[in-house]
């Protein structure tokens, strides 16, 4: 730890990697979110958001998988031979999830309850996959976890802001740490967006909301 | 041999891999083990209580549920085919039971229903009913653990006037003055005649146990 300007894989003077390290960060989190702009990993988007606390959870629970996974599969991505490079991926995928998921059951029981089936189904998550296989295995460790963070902070941001909604929209209030922040006697739930329905109109609002401030739809701006 | 030895190396390579995950994955269970079995336990323990009507810490741990459970709930086997078992409640420094509670389960509209249904000790009066695991429709099959549904059961007899076993939870809402009458909720008809049927079972045994004792 020399310089803290100076990256400790590549010994660039730029940041990590040359300034990579902010591009990766801004690129998970905003340009390329995994679920506004790349539209990966719906499943358990549509399925948890139905509250604000299960939606950090999961956020959490892919951040971490993540920066896990893309850390090993980078700290092996020369020892991993070509073939099985995706099974030798997932086995790590799943070794985290699987780690978390025992923690969770273990000490948030409420939590793990609430989250079902979805915590384990991040192993088939598009996006942890995604990024082990796109990015770690062709880049070094520590950027390799920049981005992992990245994209699972874009993740859980996205789940933020739909689990927010619904939550407030559909039962009237949001309540976080146990405490409750209600709408307002004026309100009606609406209890369409505690169900499925809900999930798909927030999610579709927010895609177009990301695109416009992009400024214009994904296939436009390659061009 | 070069192909050979390559085939050597990625079969070496899933081999270390898969025992480095494995090991990992079984330290992580042998290290929570027993904290997801008393989460577990007092899930269960907390729905008996809660369906007794037993007073219990809300933020109670595990331990705390399991000791409390433990000095005051005494277990007994009723009926021949198909036993339950009866959660007798006393409470603490009595002796006199205050209330028991039987498990009833079945299938729901997407996925199992789990409950308790606890009585007074004249062994047909409700006191309370709770569900620990249902996967019905929320906003509709899902109300059933709801405080405003599962209320209404308190203070029902498991008999009719006639005294013809069964509760019978009624379509449409509205006034239900008969004794084992329970206003249904609207839009979850199905829902509503799984759990009569699975709590009706219950009850069955439970009248035979009534007749046992000859009262």
């Amino acid at each position: 730890m020399a310089d803290k300007n100076t990256c400790m894989t590549c010994g660039s003077s730029r940041g990590l990697c040359g300034g990579k390290g902010i591009a990766t960060l801004k690129e998970g989190i905003w340009t390329n979110n995994p679920l506004a702009i790349q539209v990966l990993g719906i499943c358990s988007t549509l399925a948890v958001t139905n509250k604000l606390s299960n939606s950090l959870v999961m956020g959490i629970a892919l951040m971490f998988v993540t920066a896990g996974s893309n850390l090993f599969v980078s700290l092996l991505r020369k020892q991993i031979p070509h073939r099985i490079r995706m099974i030798a991926e997932v086995a790590i995928i799943s070794a985290f999830v699987v780690v978390f998921d025992q923690f969770l059951k273990a000490y948030y029981w409420e939590m793990s309850k609430q989250l079902g089936p979805y915590v384990g189904l991040i192993i088939t998550n598009c996006i942890v996959m995604g990024r082990a296989e796109a990015f770690a295995l062709q880049n070094p460790p520590i950027v390799s976890i920049v981005d992992g963070l990245a994209n699972g902070i874009g993740y859980a941001l996205a789940l933020a802001i739909i689990g927010f909604l619904r939550e407030l929209l559909g039962s009237g209030q949001v309540v976080l740490a146990g405490l409750p922040l209600p709408l307002g006697s004026w309100y009606t739930p609406n209890q369409m967006m505690i169900i499925a329905p809900g999930a798909f109109f927030v999610f579709g609002i927010l895609i177009a909301i990301f695109n416009v401030m992009k400024g214009g739809p994904a296939e436009e701006n390659k061009k | 041999m070069h192909k050979f030895r390559q085939n050597m190396y990625t079969v070496g390579f899933s081999l270390i891999l898969g025992l480095a995950c494995a090991t990992l994955l079984t330290a992580a269970a042998e290290f929570t083990r027993s904290q997801q079995a008393d989460n577990k336990k007092a899930e269960e323990i907390r729905n008996i209580l809660m369906a007794l009507k037993a007073p219990f810490e809300t933020q109670a741990s595990a331990g705390e549920l399991i000791a409390v459970f433990e000095r005051d709930v005494t277990e007994q086997l009723v009926g021949r085919q198909n036993p339950l078992t009866l959660y007798i409640y006393k409470p603490h420094g009595s002796e006199t039971p205050v209330a028991a509670a039987v498990k009833f389960f079945g299938s729901g509209v997407w996925g199992p229903i789990k409950g308790f249904l606890a009585l007074e000790p004249d062994y047909k009066t409700i006191r309370g009913v709770t569900f620990y695991q249902q996967e019905e429709t929320p906003g509709l099959g899902g109300e059933i653990v709801t405080e405003h549904f599962r209320s209404r059961f308190a203070g029902k007899q498991i008999a009719d006037a006639q005294g013809a076993w069964g509760i019978d939870i009624t379509a449409g809402g509205g006034d239900h003055p008969g004794v084992n009458e329970i206003a249904g909720i609207s839009g979850a008809t199905m829902t509503c005649d799984k759990v009569e049927d699975m709590i009706n079972t219950v009850i069955e045994t439970l009248a035979a146990k009534r007749e046992a004792d000859g009262r």
